[in-house]
């Protein structure tokens, strides 16, 4: 005769606290791995804007970084930014260069993509557009999620790529030519793969897309 | 071969990451902010450590962090002295850091300033020589001046101005002995240390010119013939400048 063992009200209380527990580290395991859990992602199309001409949008893992664009501050670079959005040359680049909470760029469109990322020579691409003349005449205070090309260590050397702020910069007023300037999203920046001591990110994160608005 | 890779993505990857904008701008480490919000866009960075600069390794270029009142008081003359230039002509001259440091030297030499017209910046030393401290600030601006329009300033054209049996020195760091006190006979020289090199000339011709302005003393005529060919070659850069 088997006599019927009776789990004790103990023994209940435990095993409840068991699940309970393996529910609890599996969900917060989900929720640590997942970047972007927290991270809004602003949908254009809910948004009005009064100037949809110089309205980009990128999009990365975590969502999408809208960027108004100042053409009367840098004719010429916002009309090279434009024309490289527009042909779809910044989709799938590397964010090869992250600071923490500091500055992010990408736009090496011949040693930064992700089909053909070259760590050796990632930064020092070209466009095959050639290089474009600094436009700093006018005043621009580089205040976190300003947006500016990038050059070398010479003025007139803008081409293709590209740096956001996440910090201000008054430094930077002057020295760079700035192209816009984020109006949401920016938070989707913060989220960007970056390694404290390395200057170059290894295996790093990408542009999805990035499209003009009209 | 997967060794050799390893090592050099090390080396390539791993450097020390200075997210530094001064350094970043104008190579030059341990340097903040002091003052930015300048009528002619100058922009003042300070040591906040002692820095080491140079081509080479030995980096013979030494300068020291100043004390904040120090800093404070001399900052002061500075300005007053430097907003004399239009950030028009900053711009055309290229300079736009001031780089305020103490004890600055190079090759142990000490020195007023260092200018470096490729980075735009000019480095000076808050506490070289209190009596000639203005003038300084003047003679180095003209090296920068110097630097960024070399074809300007003939040399040939220069030498000719003063006595025949004349020669300058070989180096401006030849003789320590140089003085910067003003002649009151000048004969052809604002100072003993004009007679060191052409450049150095003149910087005393231009430091004069800005410093004692319409008191400027007259008279000699070869010191005449320098002031109107330095007031004449920046005004080639700059119709406007003032003296």
């Amino acid at each position: 005769m088997i006599n019927k063992i009776k789990i004790t009200k103990s023994e209940r209380i435990i095993f409840v606290f068991i699940i309970l527990l393996g529910t609890f580290t599996l969900g917060s395991l989900l929720i640590i791995k997942n970047k972007c859990l927290f991270i809004k992602n602003h949908k254009p199309n809910n948004i009005e804007f009064n100037n949809r001409e110089n309205i980009a949008i990128l999009n990365a893992e975590c969502g999408n970084v809208i960027i108004e664009l100042y053409p009367n501050i840098s004719p010429n670079a916002v009309a090279r930014f434009k024309t490289l959005i527009r042909s779809g040359a910044y989709d799938d680049a590397a964010f090869y260069r992250v600071i923490e909470n500091k500055l992010i760029q990408a736009g090496d469109l011949e040693f930064g993509k992700r089909e053909n990322l070259n760590y050796g020579k990632v930064g020092t691409g070209k466009s095959g557009l050639g290089t474009i003349q600094s436009e700093l005449d006018t005043e621009f205070n580089y205040l976190r999620g300003s947006v500016g090309l990038a050059r070398t260590y010479q003025m007139n050397t803008e081409d293709s790529q590209f740096f956001i702020i996440l910090q201000d910069e008054p430094l930077f007023e002057g020295e760079y030519t700035p192209v816009g300037k984020i109006i949401y999203g920016i938070d989707v920046l913060q989220k960007i793969k970056f390694v404290s001591k390395f200057h170059i990110v290894p295996r790093p994160d990408y542009i999805n897309s990035f499209k003009m608005l009209d | 071969m997967t060794l050799f890779r390893t090592i050099l993505f090390f080396f390539i990857f791993i450097t020390p990451l200075k997210a530094n904008t001064i350094y970043d701008l104008i190579k030059i480490p341990n340097l903040e902010i002091y003052e930015t919000n300048t009528t002619n866009k100058l922009r003042y960075l300070y040591a906040v450590k002692p820095f080491r600069l140079g081509i080479n390794v030995k980096k013979n270029i030494h300068c020291l962090n100043p004390d904040k009142k120090t800093l404070d008081s001399k900052f002061r003359i500075i300005d007053k002295n430097l907003k004399r230039y239009s950030s028009k002509f900053l711009k055309k001259i290229n300079l736009k850091y001031i780089v305020l440091c103490e004890n600055l030297s190079i090759a142990k030499i000490n020195t007023a300033g260092i200018p470096d017209s490729m980075m735009r910046t000019l480095i000076l030393d808050i506490n070289f020589n209190e009596l000639y401290f203005e003038r300084a600030i003047h003679h180095e601006v003209f090296h920068i001046i110097k630097d960024s329009y070399q074809e300007l300033f003939n040399e040939i054209e220069w030498r000719n101005f003063n006595i025949k049996k004349f020669e300058y020195s070989d180096c401006s760091t030849c003789n320590n002995r140089w003085n910067l006190d003003s002649y009151s006979e000048t004969e052809g020289f604002f100072t003993e240390y004009s007679k060191s090199t052409i450049s150095e000339d003149m910087a005393e011709v231009f430091s004069h010119i800005m410093f004692y302005q319409n008191k400027i003393y007259s008279g000699d005529p070869i010191i005449e013939k320098k002031i109107y060919f330095i007031k004449k070659k920046i005004t080639m850069i700059d119709a406007t400048f003032k003296f």
